[in-house]
């Protein structure tokens, strides 16, 4: 073989690079619920569009025509976060969140139901506590002491009430993140629950 | 100690401020003889700036030293309290508004509904302008682009003719660096000069006249109503001696900033004429009235700042 | 519980749940709730999420974002691909040669921007894939990947080195002009790894052949011709910068309009393409963006906790040397950096370390230049690695996060070099200030 030969490199190589991205050969979404997410999260990506727009926008009107705007940044800060935390649900759904799968890998399928089921539950935790805390977050920056409706703005010479619209994103991000994994632990809890009552444990 | 406080401050701990911050919250410890122990931490170190009003009045915090301008999205009275800008031409003015002519206790009556108390105002000296173009009267700012963050300061830039581009702090060492903007609403003189803006913004507007943030140093109403007299006491005249020190202190940074400044001769320092900051003060009058309608809170800032402004002859 | 049981009970059960398998993005974040709980009270909770909401309206990461859309444009149009090529018949018969200058490509990457994330989320699209096409180790090309993908953190401009500024009160200046030499030296460190090991064994990064040449580009002038296009976007991206028409964050969304231009120049451009790689920066972002947010989270809680109280009280117990306190902190660095993202260290230890380096008689400066060092570090180092979690969320699905780590060791062993090297002779940095 010569040495030089592009081609000698071990197959896998080859395969790994066309194995494609990982959305695009990746788990597939866990229930009909995460695939509506997936839908909508197609639909929200295009903020990162507009993000890029109006920024282009601001550079040609400032440096091109001398007039800066007063809301771009704003508005580009309040899509990027919204991108950021809808991101969340979005990649839960496509069962994207990185994991570390020492353990994981090396378990029989019965233990491995076993850990899904424990992440789940602890995923529940987290979204249980991580929304009750983005409740108290929102409805903070939605009253006044008074405890009447009244946004939190930015302070900003626009003063929009972005400030408030995001948390309640963060909020609305966290409950459709908690729909999601009552859906799975429903779905784990069946399948250990199936499993103990079949005779062939060995799928 | 009986009471062990954590206070949040709106300075990165680096920051002279923050260390004399520091050093009052030791005093206080001495002074009570251990019974209140105050630790004072840097920005966003438990929350970010713009939250500590409301991780107070949760007790999360105990109490925060910060500029209220932070608030402003929660009630504009927040920024008119905070930095109104433009109508302070000297820290002395403002403390002496806040001290002795009713100014602490409207910033009470708008902060105590949050379930937060003021115990002391403080302030910063003047911020400094540093700018890449020399600005000698109020006319060399139309058409200057400069950075101007929230509040009242980037509509009064607007009125004045410069065009203000909003951007946060982090982008202001290298936006003003490549000429991005010409100039920029940054920090007090010794600040700047510490991060290197003169080297390459060599017109420095010193003294400054635009913006002097307050330093709301309070509480939890919780904690403050249930203290006995004695610590209430004393924690209100060390911390109205702290705002002063923080003052003296500041200004001769500043000072020594400056002489070292005259001396380089590649950079100008600008002090702008009298008739020409009174220009500025009116310009962002009009911008004061726009504000004071936002609410009967604004109203009350603005009447209050204003009488006080006219009996001194500034206004 | 004291706040010393505290910390070894907050790593324990990091540790623990990274063994289950649960989601990164959900470890920290779980623990900060678990711990602000335990700590302060239900009342508590909601500081978790005022972190969450301070990190994603964080204006620094806006570029993260336009970063991941300009990659997976280019990797849907054939740019990238021309450019590889293009590169490899540059390299010639050098082995080696597409890797040391995809390195060279990341530090051009870095003068353009001051993030981590963009930049490898970028090179993992365009160089990684085209790398193992053309017959690359797996490992080096992660290793190359993930290690120039750092190094816009450590050159000018660069936002771990403002926000440092800021925190420490020193001449962003100077900052900037110390970094170049280490991260120079970073680069050529990298560029030496890779060519020893490729002239040792060429089948790490086999030469062009003949063949090749016919199957890509039959001469220079043609090669030439395909680096027009992704040479005239970068001059777009850092003419803007340098030319002060937008700022470093902007420059970034610049440079996504760059490519949807060149794409519809070159006929490439439909709306499939647009609607998948949004899509993708969706995904992505979410991703990077959720394992911040945790540890975002954790810092808070920690500090409230009284974690920067105790970690002062942890160095200036020792009655030591003042050099040896330097190696405490940045031992330090090293184990939070392997916990935390940087923003994270940088928030929990500078305003603690600073003062004590001032204190000591040392620059502050050269400390500046250490910490960026040590979070060059921190990216690569397992179990938290941001730069392994960036490739992991855009690597070919094959490549586990394992593989990643691996490849990443050596780069790790190169930084800790440099990183001895600036704390035995800190001229190498302080040259020019
Ligand atoms: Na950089
Ligand atoms: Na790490």
């Amino acid at each position: 073989m010569s040495q030089s030969n592009p081609h000698t490199n071990p197959i896998d190589n080859a395969e790994l690079a066309e194995s494609g991205s990982p959305e695009e050969s990746g788990e597939s979404p866990r229930s009909g619920f995460d695939r509506l997410i997936l839908r909508f999260g197609r639909g929200a990506a295009w903020l990162a569009f507009i993000a890029m727009a109006i920024s282009v926008y601001e550079v040609f009107m400032r440096y091109g025509l001398d007039s800066p705007t007063s809301w771009v940044h704003e508005s580009v800060v309040m899509l990027v976060a919204t991108l950021f935390a809808l991101g969340g649900p979005v990649a839960m759904a496509g069962n994207r969140h990185i994991r570390v799968r020492v353990l994981y890998d090396h378990v029989g399928p019965r233990l491995r139901r076993w850990l899904d089921l424990l992440n789940d539950t602890i995923t529940l935790g987290f979204c249980l506590m991580m929304s009750y805390a983005a409740y108290v977050m929102f409805w903070n920056s939605s009253h006044n002491p008074m405890g009447e409706w009244s946004l939190e703005r930015s302070g900003t010479s626009w003063n929009p009430p972005f400030p408030a619209l995001v948390k309640g994103i963060i909020l609305l991000a966290l409950a459709i993140m908690t729909i999601q994994t009552v859906i799975h632990l429903v779905q784990s809890l069946r399948t250990c629950f199936a499993a103990s009552h079949s005779p062939e444990d060995h799928a | 100690a009986d009471y062990e406080w954590k206070f949040q401050a709106s300075e990165t701990a680096g920051e002279p401020s923050f260390e004399i911050k520091q050093e009052w919250a030791k005093k206080i410890g001495k002074m009570t003889d251990g019974r209140v122990e105050i630790e004072v931490m840097p920005i966003n170190s438990v929350v970010g700036p713009t939250e500590t009003l409301e991780a107070v009045s949760a007790g999360i915090l105990q109490g925060h030293m910060t500029d209220p301008s932070y608030f402003s999205g929660q009630n504009p009275a927040f920024g008119m309290m905070g930095n109104l800008v433009g109508a302070w031409n000297d820290p002395s003015n403002f403390l002496t508004f806040m001290k002795h002519a009713g100014g602490e206790e409207l910033y009470n009556e708008l902060v105590e509904p949050y379930g937060v108390h003021l115990i002391s105002a403080g302030t910063f000296p003047l911020e400094s302008i540093p700018s890449t173009v020399p600005i000698k009267t109020l006319d060399d700012f139309k058409g200057l682009k400069i950075r101007a963050p929230q509040g009242m300061v980037y509509n009064i830039f607007e009125r004045i003719g410069a065009s203000p581009v909003n951007l946060p702090g982090s982008e202001v060492y290298t936006s003003l660096e490549k000429g991005v903007i010409d100039a920029a609403d940054s920090t007090v003189l010794s600040n700047n000069d510490a991060m290197g803006l003169h080297t390459f913004a060599p017109y420095p507007l010193y003294p400054g006249f635009h913006s002097m943030p307050m330093i709301a140093v309070s509480i939890n109403k919780k904690i403050w109503d249930k203290l006995p007299d004695d610590l209430q006491t004393t924690l209100k005249v060390a911390f109205d001696a702290m705002s002063y020190d923080l003052i003296a202190r500041l200004q001769k940074q500043d000072i020594d900033t400056l002489q070292k400044l005259k001396d380089n001769p590649k950079v100008h320092p600008i002090d702008l004429p009298a008739a020409e900051r009174r220009k500025f003060r009116e310009a962002a009058e009009k911008e004061w009235k726009v504000w004071a309608a936002k609410n009967e809170m604004c109203q009350k800032v603005y009447d209050a700042a204003t009488s006080f402004l006219r009996s001194r002859n500034l206004l | 519980m004291d706040i010393a049981d505290g910390t070894l009970l907050l790593i324990g059960a990091i540790f623990t749940l990274l063994i289950t398998g649960l989601p990164l993005a959900f470890i920290t974040g779980l623990v900060a709730l678990v711990f602000a709980f335990g700590w302060f009270g239900a009342m508590s909770l909601p500081l978790v999420t005022s972190r969450v909401y301070g990190f994603v309206t964080e204006y620094s990461l806006v570029a993260v974002p336009m970063f991941v859309f300009m990659a997976s444009l280019l990797d849907r149009s054939g740019i990238a691909r021309d450019l590889f090529n293009a590169m490899r018949v540059f390299a010639g018969r050098l082995p080696g040669g597409v890797a040391i200058q995809t390195v060279v490509v990341a530090f051009f990457l870095a003068a353009l921007s001051g993030i981590i994330g963009g930049e490898i989320v970028l090179l993992g699209i365009l160089a990684l894939p085209q790398m193992l096409r053309l017959g690359y180790d797996r490992h080096l090309s992660i290793g190359v990947v993930c290690a120039g993908g750092s190094l816009g953190t450590m050159m000018p401009p660069s936002i771990v080195l403002i926000i440092y500024g800021l925190i420490a009160s020193v001449s962003i200046a100077d900052l900037f002009t110390a970094a170049v030499t280490p991260a120079l030296l970073l680069m050529g460190s990298y560029v030496a790894y890779v060519l020893v090991r490729c002239l040792r064994n060429p089948e790490l990064g086999p030469p062009l052949t003949d063949e090749d040449r016919q199957e890509s580009f039959s001469s220079r002038g043609q090669a030439l011709k395909a680096i027009v296009v992704p040479g005239l976007i970068a001059g777009m991206v850092l003419g803007s910068i340098y030319g002060g028409v937008a700022s470093v964050t902007e420059a970034a969304a610049m440079g996504v309009f760059g490519v949807l231009v060149a794409m519809l120049l070159r006929g490439e451009f439909n709306l499939p393409n647009l609607h998948t790689s949004l899509n993708q920066t969706m995904t992505t972002c979410g991703m990077i963006i959720w394992i911040g947010i945790g540890a975002a989270a954790l810092v808070g809680v920690y500090n409230l906790m009284g974690g920067n109280d105790f970690i002062a009280d942890l160095i200036l117990g020792f009655d030591v040397a003042p050099i040896v306190i330097m190696l405490i902190m940045m031992a330090i660095l090293l184990v939070l950096g392997m916990f935390l993202d940087w923003i994270g260290v940088a928030m929990l230890t500078l305003p603690i370390f600073v003062p004590i380096v001032e204190q000591l008689g040392y620059s502050p400066i050269w400390f500046g230049i250490l910490f960026a060092v040590n979070m060059q570090v921190s990216f690569l180092s397992p179990p938290f690695g941001p730069a392994a979690f960036y490739l992991k969320g855009v690597a070919p699905a094959g490549i586990s996060l394992k593989d990643i780590f691996v490849s990443l060791l050596p780069f790790v062993a190169i930084q800790l070099c440099v990183l001895t090297a600036l704390l035995l002779w800190p001229s190498l940095a302080m040259w020019p200030v």
